[in-house]
């Protein structure tokens, strides 16, 4: 699904990563960890196509629109409405998605009643599960998610977990950046921790010592 | 392309005419620089129709840039910049999409300043009004690609926001310089010259969205 080979990443003369080897199958829940100013956002992004790495080779066999991005960042457009938001995305998608299905999402999220309300009256939660909801509609096969509960309420949080758990499964993939280890980190298949600029661990969530990354703030 | 680039330039007229105040005030700049040089002359005395012209192409550059930073701003409160461009479609799309929307939004505060320009400035239309109409749009689609490219350049910083001012203005002096001359040749009836320097603007238009094509995608999706 999707393969890197020595990548590395600079911006300039400085490091962010080097020396990343993986391959991501399907069905696999991939958790990227590390510290502050590890290049975990950066190696998402070089993931996901929208940053070039500076040295080694990406190949992907899915098309942009089999994959999506949930991260802190919501996405929406504050004047339109929830359902004026879904309508745009999946339409650029070219889903061709009817306002039925659209509002069945919003369902999904808990947010159908609000489905005529401008978005910009959401709290970030709201916007967040609304952001959700997008991805939902997007159905994708592989899934980025950078911290995306980051500044969610627990209710928000606890519908986004539920949600990550079953995109996790059957074909569809999920790289996801966290930093709630101790609470997330079951939820994974593989771990990839970032150290400095270079892979600390690779492999099987069972062979990583999360005592590592202990006192580290990993944000 | 056309499809999602439609679908872009209908999502950003919808907002900007939702939250109307952006193109409010982008009319009301251009028509107060119309009333401001209204006042240089005696009353009762006509503008000389190139200086008119070139007042009403002065206001359309201002609300050109009012135009595109408020277009390209659309995106960027909640990084729907990035969700753009993971879309499935060329990141052209987008460029187009603005461009489109740009325009529009633009031939909105441009009917108001042609009211203006008659009001204030005393002018009238002694030739053709098709040429005259042909000439604004064609004029218009060679400020809205280059508008549109350069929106894209200053989004995301607002330090960069004075670079669309920069670097706009004196790369847009050919088209401009048609388009002060074309409108002379509407409000005079002096249609020889004007059919030439119409020629001028759709090449100034057809060269600035080849090199929009090539280069949006490094301005919209490249890297900081």
């Amino acid at each position: 699904m999707l393969r890197l080979t020595s990548v590395a990443k600079f911006y300039g003369e400085r490091l962010v990563f080097k020396g990343v080897d993986l391959e991501l199958r399907p069905g696999r829940v991939l958790m990227v960890v590390g510290a502050n100013g590890a290049g975990k956002s950066t190696l998402l992004r070089v993931m996901a196509g929208l940053s070039r790495p500076s040295a080694g080779e990406l190949s992907c066999s899915l098309d942009k629109g089999q994959m999506a991005y949930l991260g802190h960042q919501t996405f929406i457009y504050p004047e339109d409405t929830a359902l004026e938001n879904l309508r745009f995305w999946t339409g650029l998608y070219g889903l061709g998605l009817g306002d039925e299905a659209l509002e069945a999402a919003l369902e999904r999220v808990g947010l159908k009643k609000f489905s005529q309300e401008r978005a910009g009256h959401f709290s970030r939660g709201m916007a967040q599960r609304l952001n959700l909801a997008r991805v939902f509609c997007i159905a994708p096969r592989l899934l980025f998610l950078d911290e995306p509960d980051t500044g969610l309420d627990e209710a928000s949080r606890a519908i986004l977990h539920q949600e990550i758990e079953r995109a996790g499964q059957g074909e569809r993939s999920v790289v996801w950046v966290s930093h709630h280890l101790e609470r997330d980190l079951a939820k994974a298949d593989e771990v990839l921790h970032l150290d400095r600029g270079r892979v600390a661990y690779h492999g099987p969530v069972a062979g990583f010592d999360a005592s590592v990354m202990a006192g580290a703030s990993t944000c | 392309m056309l499809t999602p680039a439609l679908r872009i330039a209908s999502k950003d007229l919808r907002l900007s005419l939702r939250g109307a105040q952006g193109l409010a005030q982008t009319a009301l700049l251009g028509l107060l620089l119309i009333f401001v040089f209204s006042l240089s002359r005696k009353p009762g005395d006509p503008v000389p129709a190139l200086a008119a012209a070139a007042i009403f192409w002065l206001s359309s550059l201002f609300a050109q840039v009012l135009v595109f930073n408020g277009l390209y701003s659309l995106e960027e409160n909640n990084g729907a910049r990035l969700g753009l461009a993971m879309a499935p479609m060329p990141p052209q799309a987008v460029w187009l999409g603005k461009a489109l929307a740009g325009i529009t939004l633009l031939l909105v505060c441009q009917c108001v300043f042609a009211l203006a320009v008659a009001a204030f400035l005393g002018q009238s239309v002694e030739g053709s009004p098709l040429v005259g109409v042909a000439a604004v749009v064609t004029v218009d689609v060679g400020l809205a690609a280059l508008g549109s490219l350069m929106g894209a350049l200053a989004s995301g910083k607002s330090s960069r926001e004075s670079l669309l001012t920069v670097v706009f203005f004196p790369l847009i002096i050919p088209v401009l310089l048609a388009g002060i001359r074309l409108l002379e040749g509407v409000l005079t009836a002096g249609e020889g010259a004007s059919l030439d320097w119409l020629g001028m603007a759709a090449a100034f238009a057809a060269v600035f969205s080849a090199a929009a094509i090539v280069l949006f995608p490094h301005l919209y999706t490249g890297e900081e």
